[in-house]
């Protein structure tokens, strides 16, 4: 007892001190995130066609599997999967237990509605591509879901990680009275999945506010109260709100903001490479575009380093392949380095020895300073002889004059950017490489043709061998540089600002702000 | 009065009948694909061909206008092709709060706009008036973006006395009002000035103050109101385009209202939007043009209307 007595104002020091220190280290639950955007959702649905719709989705209809920061796949909902040796057939083991907000389960049943949904040509969804192989998806037992094609076609796992194909309950869409072409409405507008948040309130242009889901399935529960994403159109605002308080992520910084951001101590600012590849596209059926050695000069002849660097503030990646890093099947490849010198060289051979004139189409405010990056280019090219003329319009336009047929188009010249999504080659190459997808069929609006590129493309969709298949991207890739259908420019990176005390927020390289692990410190 | 008043509000309707028409064709004249917007860059043909057909964009205009004034008679004014949100409800939300807005910057614009045209002209030619005038052309001259992120910059980061955006509480509103107002402030303190100018030089004021009535009465009961008739005109034609939605403000202050949803319906070719909005931005100009004539009336008995 005596010695008790003589104990005990040290334990209860010792208590004391406990109580005062280890809240600190305890995980900050509670509270509001607040994240500023210029743009709003559209539709929460699977007409969902932007990052504003797919990163909140990714909050409330989770997928099958996800694509990690660093490129990996991982399985979400499901547990496990397996593919056929012809590569025809994947087997998917769903995870067990899991019920959507509404009550009801997620089951091989709710995974077979959902995919045939997406995958029905008579739904028009815009991006039913992604499983245009399936031919047909079994229910084998309550969580065993069979997935069949027609031909081995292995993006199809990469594609199951997109969140436009994130799981719906099928009651609440049929509760909601349906999902209609062409926006998703009515459900669109109050979706229900498995995920860790569900949506409150959503007041269109002003704010989108999802709220925990208590009972959430997952190891990694939902750290805050709500999270808001409030629409601030305008750049500059949007930075200042953030330096006020008033918001604690603002997403899309403008490169000028960096360096003034960089010095509040209150402020953290996030650099990520985005999977989007911005480049200038030539019309390879027009003259002299039809020439390689013409293509090539105009590489030669930019200096892409010098853009990054002065013009994007360093927040963009010289194209050393047609994709981005981070994509599966992404290698470097080849730069073109900046030389005059064999910019005029090539035009000279290639019958052009006093320069050519050309007109360059591109937008303005559509890409990050793509009107300033344009007239760099234009800058540039006249030291090797090419008079560039600028021709801009608003998107709309520039979206339908770019995507005119190759017999009825007088574009020369054109700058775009492809946002390669589904963290796959096969999107970014085949899309735009093929030579069956010439627009206005499909999303090549170059017209760009090598049977050999077609080759490799084709069989790189059926190779099941992560290793060969990388092998085949490589060697299309190393032809397409080599061929130079594009003026390569870069791949852009993401700049966001933060508050200091905003931790676990993912800025993934498919352009969405993840918050489904994010924590905001007191 | 009433008479008149009935008149001019029938005559509004064959006016309203003319703008749709208007509108309804060019923005269908202008180039861009609403459907090939819908459907993005990587979209093949046949799915924006399934996306025309599914918005009814590939009927005939003149099928299309019709079903048009047939919903507008039912006070449909449809839905938008981008989110399908229904364009009365929109149009229903974002007016009040560019109405707020609108009514607060006139507000600001006559407190501010009115005594310094007054000033102006009592202290004419002198460093009172050359100062306003100066002033005058700065808040006409300066860029609304420009002076909103400005404000922002020191009321709400620096001082931390305001909200930087928002539109919640009448905190929200000050600075977006004092922007959208500068400009306005501006005009008005002009017409005041000229009005008041060319109202003192009037016999009346003169026997007015030759009898010994105190300045300031010779300002506010006699001048004043006679000089108000312009800057009725002008004011009744800032709240008409205030009214119309102020983009650029909208978007410094993340402020929901109807001038950008107006512009970002012509940016993605959102038909139903842009005729919804243009036909209220009309109904307004209407109206409020028979506010003002109603408000001559008011100021000079000298006007009657039959």
């Amino acid at each position: 007892m005596a010695v008790l007595k003589r104990l005990f104002p040290v334990l209860l020091a010792v208590t004391v001190a406990a109580i005062l220190v280890l809240p600190s280290f305890a995980q900050q639950t509670g509270g509001t995130l607040i994240i500023g955007r210029g743009a709003d959702s559209v539709t929460l649905s699977y007409y969902a066609t932007a990052a504003p719709d797919s990163e909140v989705l990714a909050h409330i209809a989770e997928t099958l599997f996800r694509l990690t920061p660093d490129g990996k796949i991982v399985p979400h909902l499901a547990e496990s999967h397996s593919l056929s040796a012809d590569g025809r057939t994947m087997t998917i083991k769903l995870r067990r237990g899991i019920r959507f907000t509404d009550g009801t389960p997620f089951d091989a049943t709710a995974v077979k509605w959902n995919l045939d949904f997406f995958r029905n040509p008579a739904n028009r969804i815009q991006f039913q591509f992604l499983v245009s192989e399936v031919t047909s998806v079994d229910v084998v037992d309550s969580n065993t879901v069979r997935i069949s094609s027609g031909r081995a076609f292995v993006p199809l796992l990469a594609h199951l990680t997109h969140d436009f194909i994130g799981m719906h309950s099928p009651a609440a869409v049929e509760r909601a009275g349906g999902m209609q072409a062409p926006v998703g409405m009515p459900y669109g507008r109050a979706p229900v999945g498995t995920g860790p948040y569900v949506l409150k309130e959503w007041v269109r242009g002003d704010r989108l506010v999802l709220e925990r889901n208590p009972n959430y399935w997952g190891p990694n529960k939902p750290a805050l109260d709500q999270i808001v994403w409030r629409v601030i159109p305008d750049d500059g605002a949007r930075v200042l709100a953030l330096e006020s308080g008033q918001i604690q992520v603002a997403v899309r910084v403008p490169p000028r903001d960096t360096s003034r951001l960089v010095l509040n101590r209150d402020i953290r600012v996030d650099r990520t490479s985005s999977l989007r590849t911005i480049y200038m596209a030539f019309n390879n059926q027009r003259r002299p575009f039809t020439d390689a050695r013409v293509r090539q000069a105009f590489n030669y002849a930019v200096n892409k380093r010098a853009i990054v660097q002065t013009i994007l503030g360093g927040a963009a990646r010289v194209s050393d392949a047609p994709i981005a890093p981070g994509i599966v099947g992404y290698a470097p490849v080849m730069t073109y380095a900046y030389d005059i010198n064999k910019a005029k060289q090539l035009l000279t051979e290639a019958g052009f020895p006093q320069g050519l004139n050309v007109t360059i189409h591109h937008p303005s405010g559509r890409y990050v300073q793509d009107a300033a990056v344009a007239a760099a280019v234009q800058a540039q090219l006249r030291d090797a002889g090419i008079n560039a003329r600028l021709v801009t319009m608003e998107w709309a336009t520039y979206l339908q004059v770019t995507n005119r047929p190759v017999e009825q188009t007088d574009i020369e010249m054109f700058m775009l950017g492809w946002g390669t999504v589904t963290g796959d080659a096969d999107y970014g190459l085949y899309s735009l490489f093929h030579s069956s997808q010439w627009a206005p069929g499909g999303s090549s609006r170059f017209f760009y043709k090598n049977t050999q590129v077609d080759g490799l493309l084709d069989q790189a969709r059926a190779i099941t061998d992560p290793a060969r298949r990388a092998a085949t991207y490589k060697q299309a890739m190393g032809i397409i540089m080599q061929d130079a259908p594009w003026l390569f420019l870069h791949s852009e990176s993401q700049i966001t600002a933060l508050r200091r005390d905003v931790q676990g927020l993912i800025v993934h390289p498919t352009e969405r702000v993840l918050a489904y692990n994010a924590r905001v410190g007191r | 009065m009433s008479r008149y008043l009935l008149k001019r509000l029938l005559l509004a309707v064959p006016v309203l009948l003319g703008v749709s028409i208007v509108v309804f064709t060019m923005i269908r004249l202008i180039p861009g694909d609403p459907a090939l917007l819908m459907a993005g860059q990587a979209a093949t043909e046949e799915v924006v061909r399934q996306i025309r057909q599914s918005l009814g964009l590939d009927r005939p205009i003149v099928v299309q206008y019709a079903y048009f004034i047939r919903n507008i008679a039912h006070g449909d004014l449809g839905r938008s092709l981008f989110n399908g949100a229904a364009v009365t409800e929109e149009l229903g939300q974002r007016f009040p709060r560019t109405a707020r807005l609108a009514l607060a910057a006139i507000l600001v614009a006559l407190l501010i706009g009115v005594p310094a045209g007054i000033l102006s002209a009592t202290r004419h030619l002198s460093w009172v008036d050359t100062f306003f005038m100066v002033l005058a052309l700065a808040g006409v001259s300066m860029p609304v973006f420009w002076l909103g992120l400005n404000l922002i910059l020191i009321f709400a980061v620096r001082l931390q006395w305001l909200p930087a955006i928002g539109h919640e509480t009448w905190k929200h509103l000050i600075l977006p009002a004092f922007t959208l107002g500068a400009a306005s402030a501006a005009i008005i303190a002009r017409m005041t000035r000229s009005a008041m100018l060319e109202v003192l030089r009037h016999d009346y004021v003169r026997t007015a103050r030759a009898k010994g009535v105190a300045e300031s009465s010779v300002i506010s009961r006699h001048a004043l109101r006679n000089a108000l008739i312009p800057v009725v005109t002008v004011v009744g034609l800032q709240l008409g385009t205030l009214l119309s939605g102020a983009v650029l403000t909208e978007s410094v202050f993340a402020w929901p209202g109807v001038g950008r949803l107006l512009v970002d319906a012509v940016l993605a070719r959102d038909y139903p939007v842009i005729q919804g909005a243009v036909l209220l931005i009309a109904t307004m100009f209407v109206l409020l043009n028979v506010v003002v004539d109603m408000a001559y009336a008011v100021l000079d008995p000298r006007i009657r209307y039959e």
